[in-house]
Parts: C-alpha cells; structure tokens; sequence
C-alpha cells in the first residue's frame, strides 16, 4: 500500500512536512514546535485515515551536551548542569549525582541524618512539583484549562519552598556533597505547614476536577495499552511501569536515604492504559504527602547537616575567620574542588518519572571523568513507537501526556 | 603551586574501572565484542530481563580497548507483581572493551527494543558502530556532523569554534587557548603592568626589596595558554607585592 520511496529515512531522516503517499496513506510530522509534545518532541507518522501505522519520534532537538559539560567542571560545579537536565524535577538530579560521588568517597554511611531528611523531603516535593505541571499540562492537552490553575498554584507554593531553602525556585542547588548547602532557614517549617494543610483539599478538588471528569476519562481509558511484557522489554519504569502491574520503585528495592524508615504504599494498576498511569501518579501526589509528613515530625529536632570533614563539605563560616586550617580548606575547595578515588559507581533514585540512575566514572582527578546518565523520560517515551501503532492520531497527545517526557533529559 | 593536598601529577588511572573501591552497587562482569551479544543473551534467559541502560566511556591510551560499552541490567519479573515479589532486584553490569581502531560491537536491539536509542546514541557520540541495528543514524546531534562529541579527544566547545580567537580568561585544561579578540594578549597585560609599576616608582613610593623582586620574576600572567606555555609555569605577577605609600 504504502511505498518505499518517500519514507523518511529516505529523506536522510529528516522531516517530510506533509507528503502524500498513496491516496489513502500519507505522513504527517508533528512537532517539533507543536504545544502538545511538552518540549521540541517530533513524530513522524504514517497516517491511514485517522489510523497511526507507524510512528517514529525524532529527539535530539534539545541536545546540550551536558555530559560533555559535566566532565569539564569540577565534581561540585557539575551539579550545576545536572540539574538542568529533568528541569521539572532538579533536586532528584542532583541528589542520585551526589549519592553517586558520595559512594566513591567512601563518605556514604556518614551522611548526617538532618540531611539525609531533608534531601528525602525535597526530593518528594519535587515529585509533588513535577506531577503538577504533567497533570497541569496533560489536562490542557485535552482540553481542561481549569485544572492548570490549580496545579500550578500548587507547584508555586513548592517552588516558594525551594526558594527559601536554597535561594532560587527552579535550580536551587541546595544539595552538596556531604549534606546540604546550609540548614533550613527560619520560617521555613512554618511555610511547609502551610503547605501541607492545603494540599489535601487542593488534591480533593483536583480528583474532582480531572479524575471524575467523563470527558477526560472517554479520552484516556483503553487508550496506549502497553503489557507488563512489554514494559520490560522496552526498559519502562517510574509510574508507567506501575501502571501495568509491576511493583518495582527504587525507594522501596533499593532505598537510599533512609527511605526504608518511612511508611508508604506503591500505587499500581494492571489496566496499563493512559487513565491507569494518570490515577497511579495522582495516588503518588498522596503518598509522597504521606512521606512529607513523616519527615516533618522528625524535623523539629536540630543537628548538623553536613559532614564534619571539612576536605570536602566547606567548614563553617564562622571559624574561617578564625582557623587557619579552615581557611586553607576553603580556599583548596573553592579552587581547586577535592579529589575523588578512582572508580565507577551506578547509582539509581526513583525520579518522578522512573529509574533516574548515574554511572559516574572518577579517575582521581578533581574533574569527573564520565558522567552517564539513565535518563528515564528517553525510555519511557521511546515506547511510543509500539503504543501508537493502530491508535487515532488524535490519541497520539494523550499518549505523548501519560509518558510524561521532560526533554531536557531526553536530549541531555 | 602544587598543594600538599593533592596528588603527585600523574596518579590519574588509566582504566579506573580495574582498581575501584569495594561498592557493592552491582555484579560485574567483563567481556570483549565477540562475547557480549552471548553474555547478554545468557543474562536474559537467566532472568535478567530489563535492559536498564547503555553508556559509553572513552579511555584514550587505554590498551587494547579504547572504549567500554556498559550494559546494566536488572533481574525483572514480566507478570504483574507486589513490591514484595519484586524485592531487591540483582543488577548486573556488563563492561565490553572495544579496540579504538573500527570500533564495532554486536547489537542487542532484537533482544531489547529499548536497545534502539540508547545504541543509537553511542554511536553518535562515540563513533561505535552496532553491526546488525536496523536504523543506525545520529540521534542527538545533526546528521550531517562530523566528529564524535563525547570523545576525549573532541574539543569542548566543537571543532568549528575551535579555531576562532578564544577569550584568554575562560582558559579550560583541556581547550588550548588562541590569542583573544580584545588584543588583551600575555604580553600587552604585562606591559600594562610594568607601565603601572614605573608610575610607582616615579612617585617614589617604591621600597628597594619589591622593587627587586618584581625585577626578579617579570614572568607569566594568569593569561597565556598554547601561545606561551612556559609562561604557565612561573609564578604569576601579583600587583599588590608592593606596600602602599603611608
């Protein structure tokens, strides 16, 4: 039916803005400027009425280098960029990197247990953030601009936190080698109070807003069905994975910062449809409250928040003034950054989107020799090959949505 | 000045991998080309069904392989199953050196569909070829790019950009500098400075010993780069070496 001729590995790969096939058969790009695709995502489809019979999505706009970057800075300066790689969800970038170095330090058991706290808290304030803006945005892509208010008041608040903790709302930073940047400020446990009184009413009347709607529920059930099967095959984890049925979540199989001292529940589903991933992330909004509360009763008690050895965490302002050592240390850490022992590490958190996991090689210079990412968001919307195939074009931004890509991290 | 801190220059490894630290974050199993797409095939019957990732590190010098392709995989059950039946899954990492000359490893994408982009990645960023992957094109960079990014030997700012003047003050170790295009050269920021230390001197404010010593090490500024290399290595002109007039 359709010809070889015009396909677009033909064209170089490049995109074929409309071409007609045969006459039933044509392709279609989408993207990469499109609004739907949540960054500079491009598919090219072929299209037999409204069917999809081959979808192929080109990444790659985005492209940044980071890893090259990160090679080139020092082990502390290269969180910098890492962060910038999942921009929805930084603070879990850069806390699996640090866990990374930490491990080959040797340093990783004498993290103190403030810090450790407080990285749990963040890290589940930015999967509160980051599946504010996919619900936000997923609810415009089909047509409920309501919900992106209130999601995105929500996020504000979060970013407000973050603010106040390490001086900036998007890339605060605030996780360091050995703890954290500083302690809590003043004010901040107040605010965090605050903030989870009001989540429980603003997640009831979201639930209402979006899960009950019939509209939303006509568009996303039985649509992108993957198998348990298939998840596997195609390297799916994070909520996609959950959503057919499999229980794995790094917080639980392998937990890192003391997350096997807190109680909370793995929200799955076996549907492996768009409405079972949307439900499943809704549920993880709850329980990561859940995790944040329980951090929150344990943060009243004071203590130090970052490693004692001042050859890799800065000493305490107070006593540069006063120590030599500890000026000398400031000042070997400020320019020429500490060494770290040759190795490789491979280290995973459960991101908001899956399996965020670093292999990070060190050859014992100052400068981290590799930096490789498993970048989940790449896996998770690479699937998209196999779930669009027999679907309505017009269910393609449903499914783009419940993948939920951050490109940032996709094209790194 | 070499700190007392640091190491001797030189103590960097050449295959880190071989003399890590005891981490237990994975099993580790080392193979060559020819044995890969067998150990993996293995790994898969054995249980280990997910294909987490594929990188790529590059160690130049290292011999006989240049190059690791490292597989991480996870032991992963393919029916629905509670976090109970999950448990800790067994990760195993498997590190297959590849030469430098013609570069090529045997691809798993019929394996693992997943394989596809990740395979597809390192050779556009290291330039290994996938015998056997149906669609092996770039994926991150432009199709018609040349050279492989992620290469040690790859210029940090891209080969084109290489060639143009680079400002003397964002000097990076592993970028050799040219002369910048403010004409702020080694030498015109010396003379500068020597001009600046003659308005001193004539004001009389100079004492005898500072004077001496600047004599003594007219040398390098912190600019500088491939032009004057052995300027590097004195010891930079520090402008305050003389005590202010009372």
């Amino acid at each position: 039916m359709t010809t070889a001729s015009t396909a677009p590995e033909a064209a170089g790969g490049y995109a074929v803005d409309v071409v007609a096939r045969t006459d039933s058969s044509m392709v279609l790009s989408m993207g990469p400027q499109h609004p739907s695709t949540h960054g500079v995502l491009q598919i090219i489809t072929e299209i037999e009425g409204e069917i999809v019979t081959k979808a192929s999505p080109e990444i790659g706009y985005l492209h940044t280098g980071i890893e090259k970057s990160a090679e080139n800075l020092f082990w502390s300066q290269a969180s910098t960029v890492i962060e910038r790689m999942d921009y929805l969800s930084p603070l879990t970038n850069a806390l699996c990197y640090y866990l990374a170095v930490e491990k080959l330090l040797g340093i990783d058991d004498k993290i103190p247990v403030r810090a450790q706290r407080i990285r749990v808290l963040l890290s589940e304030l930015s999967r509160i953030a980051s599946h504010c803006v996919w619900l936000g945005t997923g609810g415009i892509d089909l047509g409920a601009l309501t919900g992106f208010f209130y999601c995105f008041d929500l996020r504000e608040r979060i970013l407000d936190l973050f603010e106040m903790s390490g001086g900036a709302r998007m890339h605060p930073n605030y996780i360091r080698v050995g703890g954290l940047a500083q302690d809590l400020p003043q004010g901040f446990l107040e605010r965090l109070d605050a903030f989870i009184a009001m989540f429980q009413p603003r997640m009831r009347d979201v639930r209402r807003l979006l899960q009950k709607n019939p509209i939303l529920q006509d568009r996303m059930i039985d649509v992108g069905i993957i198998t348990p099967e298939d998840a596997v095959a195609w390297s799916l984890t994070g909520p996609v994975l959950r959503a057919t049925g499999i229980a794995y979540d790094v917080r639980k199989a392998f937990p890192y910062s003391g997350y096997e001292s807190y109680e909370f529940d793995l929200p799955v589903r076996s549907e492996g449809d768009a409405y079972a991933r949307f439900v499943v992330r809704l549920d993880e909004m709850d329980e990561a409250m859940r995790i944040i509360r329980q951090v929150r009763k344990q943060l009243d008690e004071p203590g130090p928040w970052q490693i004692a050895d001042t050859k890799f965490a800065p000493p305490p302002k107070e006593t540069i003034a006063l120590s030599m050592e500890a000026l000398i240390h400031h000042f070997k850490l400020v320019s020429e950054s500490f060494r770290v022992p040759p190795g490789d590490v491979y280290q995973a958190v459960e991101g908001p989107r899956g399996e965020l996991g670093y292999y990070v090689v060190s050859n014992g210079d100052n400068r981290p020799w590799r930096v490789r990412t498993r970048p989940p968001s790449m896996y998770n919307l690479q699937v998209l090959k196999k779930i669009a195939l027999g679907e309505l074009i017009a269910d393609m931004v449903v499914m783009i949505g419940s993948l939920d890509p951050v490109f940032g991290e996709v094209d790194r | 000045m070499p700190s007392s801190q640091a190491p001797p220059a030189g103590a960097t490894a050449l295959d880190p991998t071989a003399v890590r630290p005891d981490i237990a974050d994975a099993r580790i199993v080392r193979v060559t080309p020819a044995e890969v797409r067998a150990t993996l095939e293995g790994l898969k019957n054995d249980g280990f069904t997910m294909l987490l990732d594929i990188g790529g590190v590059d160690y130049p010098g290292r011999e006989p392989a240049r190059f690791d392709v490292v597989y991480h995989l996870l032991r992963m059950p393919v029916q629905p199953a509670t976090a109970a039946q999950v448990g800790a899954p067994e990760r195993v990492r498997v590190l297959c050196g590849v030469p430098e000359r013609a570069p090529s490893v045997p691809s798993v994408s019929d394996l693992w569909p997943s394989a596809d982009w990740a395979e597809r990645e390192i050779f556009d960023l290291y330039g290994i070829r996938f015998e056997g992957h149906p669609d092996l094109r770039r994926i991150q960079m432009p199709d018609e790019w040349e050279g492989y990014p992620l290469r040690k030997d790859y210029p940090l700012r891209g080969p084109a950009r290489e060639r143009t003047p680079r400002p003397s003050f964002a000097l990076k170790s592993n970028v050799a500098a040219g002369t910048p295009a403010s004409g702020r050269t080694a030498a015109a920021l010396q003379k500068q400075i020597a001009q600046a230390r003659g308005r001193n001197e004539l004001h009389g404010a100079a004492d005898p010993a500072a004077a001496a010593q600047s004599a003594k090490h007219p040398g390098g500024t912190v600019t500088g780069g491939a032009a004057a290399p052995e300027q590097l290595a004195e010891r930079p002109v520090n402008l305050n070496t003389k005590e202010n007039p009372k």
